[in-house]
């Protein structure tokens, strides 16, 4: 062969790999190394802002405004306000506050999917939910209504949003009612929120053993927490079984260890597109707020959703979990875990195969054993009792019980 | 006099008129309804009944008193002084015997859920519901139907109804302080539906009974039998000596099933120490006990509280004094939009704290009669002081605000017929004592 026959097979290899390089994949390839994120990283707190005359309950975030609630009573003062917080800078600025009327707590806070609406759960004096209107005025929302029925008493301990079938509703779990003529079990109320001033109860059942403490609503499909009946999938409109709203289907449940199942997340991959993870929180019975609590987080794999099935947990010693967040796009999901601050977990990619030495006894994956801990705040303060957490960009917002709102660099934690 | 037969000192009569009207003779005697029978019951029971219960022979014995009640709490509620009256203690109580003292009935209606609805300001207190104030207790505080006959060497009884579960020391009410100590709920079980055995034989008393777990929702619950059986509670009682009385005892109390929440199981324990003796020429009392309960969740222990309490009073002629001194935890709970209340149960599952109460109590009182009626005005003064124990986020200072706290009673105890005896003690159980109360 001579060297002009071996140069033309040549120019052309190099013609197609010049070719195949120039082209663009329509997913990018995963290269691990960028990918991995740091294990236990700190996260800096960047700003606190101070409510030392009321415990702070619940955060949640609608572009440049924060809104904590409160709850119980301290220093005589009852936990019925909302702090309406400027969160331009990193600096959180009290801005504003409503103050609920016939309130004792307002535990849970949150802004709809569309931005319009503020909702805030009241507890303990007949409860309700008061819906307050954000396109007409986000510091100061006026309030469109305040919904209580016989179904909301003796409270509304949580309150979610969730759209299905393009109508938005309110999820509220009801507290158990005792009294010495009786009691009455702790209930889930929707509400079709169809005209925000009018909502429409369209569905009251009893759950939960003895709580439905929590909901996540995504696709049609209903998660609710039921503290020691675990954990239970209904079809509302995106499951295939024929539910709605005004009549869940069930799918499916998973007893999760430990029981107490408090609040859950089902966790949708924005790189991947995987959608088989559901986290859940353990909330133990025991111990003194912001001195020690337990509980675990919880995963299960929901990618058969009438068979779920727990994979993995993560356990932080002496402190317990309590609500979500997740960065999905980064895949990191953000936990309050009271004294035990703020823990970030990478949960991209599979969580259930993990090494002999990093499973517990019955066979679970330990992700803090996986390494699967990518950042921890708040861990050197004390006293601290984290509720809630909010993820925007390379912020945190994290609710504390004891001073108001911290707010954690986190951009460590960006792929 | 046997070993262990108690001759105890009587509190002085109460300085008797000279010379009572017709009217309130005649009222007197309708309180005092009593028939004569042998005396048997006396006889087989190892421990005289108590100088306030009706005497041998009586059938029936009726009983009424109340206190009107001014306090003075500084500070109450972060940093403000509450003064607030009361009616409290409104009670009817009635004793009867039949069958020679073989049967044997002790009841007790206590009007409070009329009067005291709000609850009493006592700084530390909790239970039921209410936080730093007392609760009311329930219309049908007790009613106990006793059964007694000889048993190897000794008396035996079967007692049933509603009351106190053979656990722990006398019911407050029925001591020297009307303001109650802060154990309340750590050193009686009162309330419960129960049946319960005791055999008294020499200088023992032996107890068990099985009760209902749940505590009182509002003074009219008059309570189920629900959960009946589920909880359980013993009791060892010496009396080496005259006047002298030691107990220990111990609870399983089976949480509340009739409660749509969290609810725990409690295991109690009690020792104390009594004495009902002569002294000074009066009549002295003392009391030092100390008390645990540690809950449970599926039998894991999750909180423990404890407390010691000493207290010691003299009665000397028309005038006495008493001193007390405790030493006592409790939960900090959750409250309500009125800050002396706590939910019941909570939605979730953690206390907000854990603190420590340490609480010096004084009184002092001038007994005399007036017509039938016994009449006790009195002044109560305490010095207590609050610290949170865990590292919580709950800060009392925040709370009341001042660590420490002074409250002032002044109160004026009205009372007629049959004193109420001794709480807690029933059929042979009843050992022989006065309820040290004005």
């Amino acid at each position: 062969m001579t060297a002009r026959s071996t140069a033309g097979p040549l120019l052309l290899a190099l013609i197609l790999a010049v070719a195949t390089a120039c082209e663009d994949d329509p997913v990018a390839p995963i290269d691990d190394d960028e990918e991995e994120l740091p294990v236990s990283a700190p996260l800096p707190v960047v700003g606190h802002g101070l409510v030392p005359e009321r415990y702070t309950a619940e955060v949640a975030i609608h572009g440049s405004w924060a809104y904590t609630s409160s709850w119980s009573s301290r220093a005589g003062n009852p936990g019925n306000k909302v702090v309406v917080w400027n969160i331009v800078g990193d600096q959180p600025v009290a801005a504003d506050s409503l103050i609920v009327p016939f309130a004792s707590t307002t535990g849970d806070v949150q802004v709809s999917d569309d931005g319009a609406l503020l909702m805030v759960a009241t507890e303990r004096t007949g409860g309700s939910v008061m819906l307050y209107d954000l396109q007409a005025n986000a510091t100061r929302p006026p309030l469109i209504t305040r919904y209580t029925s016989p179904a909301t008493n003796p409270g509304v301990h949580t309150a979610k949003f969730g759209r299905v079938g393009g109508t938005l509703y309110a999820f509220l779990s009801i507290d158990p009612l005792n009294t010495s003529e009786g009691s009455i079990a702790a209930a889930l109320v929707i509400l079709d929120l169809s005209d925000p001033a009018a909502p429409v109860e369209v569905l009251v059942r009893t759950m939960g053993q003895p709580f439905v403490h929590d909901v996540f609503v995504r696709d049609g499909i209903l998660f609710t927490a039921l503290w020691d009946a675990g954990l239970t999938l209904w079809d509302i409109g995106g499951g295939g079984l024929g539910g709605t709203p005004a009549d869940p289907v069930q799918i499916g449940n998973v007893l999760t260890e430990g029981g107490n199942v408090h609040n859950v997340w089902w966790y949708h991959d924005a790189l991947t597109g995987e959608q088989r993870y559901a986290f859940v929180g353990e909330e133990e019975v025991g111990g003194a707020i912001g001195f020690n609590s337990g509980g675990d987080l919880h995963v299960v794999d929901v990618s058969d959703m009438a068979n779920p099935v727990e994979v993995a947990f993560y356990h932080v010693p002496g402190a317990g979990a309590h609500n979500f967040d997740v960065d999905e796009q980064n895949g990191v999901l953000y936990a309050a875990f009271y004294n035990g601050g703020v823990r970030a977990l990478d949960v991209r990619g599979d969580l259930s195969a993990c090494g002999a030495e990093q499973r517990a006894a019955d066979g679970r994956c330990d992700l803090k054993l996986m390494e699967r801990e990518a950042g921890v705040g708040l861990a050197d303060v004390s006293p601290v009792a984290v509720w809630g957490v909010q993820h925007r960009g390379t912020r945190v917002w994290a609710s504390d019980m004891v001073s108001g709102l911290y707010v954690l660099d986190v951009s460590a934690l960006r792929r | 006099m046997p070993h262990g037969r108690i001759t105890h000192a009587r509190w002085p009569a109460a300085a008797p008129p000279a010379r009572r009207p017709r009217a309130l003779r005649l009222a007197l005697a309708a309180l005092t309804l009593a028939t004569s029978t042998t005396g048997a019951a006396a006889q087989n029971h190892a421990h005289a009944p108590p100088a306030d219960a009706p005497p041998t022979g009586a059938l029936l014995h009726l009983g009424a008193s109340a206190t009107g009640l001014l306090t003075r709490a500084a500070p109450a509620l972060a940093g403000r002084t509450f003064t607030e009256g009361y009616l409290t203690q409104p009670v009817l109580t009635a004793a009867a015997s039949l069958a020679g003292g073989r049967l044997s009935a002790t009841g007790m209606l206590n009007l409070e859920g009329l009067t005291l609805r709000r609850g009493e300001l006592t700084a530390g207190m909790w239970g039921e519901g209410y936080v730093d104030r007392r609760h009311p207790h329930t219309y049908l505080h007790e009613l106990v139907l006793s059964g007694r006959a000889p048993v190897a060497g000794g008396s035996a009884s079967l007692s049933v109804g509603r009351g106190f579960a053979p656990f722990g020391t006398d019911d407050p009410m029925a001591r020297p302080f009307v303001k109650f100590p802060l154990n309340h709920h750590l050193a009686q079980l009162p309330e419960r539906v129960l049946a319960s055995a005791a055999w008294a034989r020499g200088p023992v008393v032996a107890e068990a009974g099985l009760f209902t777990g749940a505590e009182p929702r509002s003074p009219e619950d008059v309570g189920g039998l629900d959960g009946f059986g589920r909880s359980w509670a013993a009791r060892l009682t010496a009396l080496p000596r005259p006047g002298i009385e030691l107990q220990v005892s111990t609870a399983r109390v089976a949480a509340d099933q009739r409660i749509r929440g969290i609810a725990l199981d409690h295991r109690k324990h009690s020792a104390s120490a009594r004495a009902s003796v002569p002294l000074l020429g009066g009549a002295a009392y003392g009391l030092a006990e100390w008390a645990r309960t540690s809950e449970h969740e599926e039998g894991r222990r999750v909180y423990t509280f404890e407390s010691v309490l000493g207290e010691a009073a003299l009665r000397r002629g028309a005038w006495g004094g008493a001193l007390r001194f405790e030493r006592s935890t409790r939960p900090e709970e959750e409250r309500l939009s009125d800050p002396f209340r706590t939910p019941y149960p909570h939605a979730d599952a953690h206390l907000v704290g854990v603190t420590r109460w340490l609480v010096v109590s004084g009184r002092a009182e001038h007994n005399r009669g007036v017509g039938p009626l016994r009449a006790t005005p009195f002044v109560e003064a305490s010095w207590q002081t609050v610290a949170e124990l865990t590292g919580s986020i709950y800060d009392p200072v925040e709370q009341y605000g001042r660590a420490d706290q002074w409250h002032l009673s002044v109160g004026l105890t009205l009372g007629a017929g049959m004193r109420h005896a001794r709480m807690g003690r029933y059929g042979a159980a009843r050992t022989e004592g006065h309820a040290h109360a004005p």
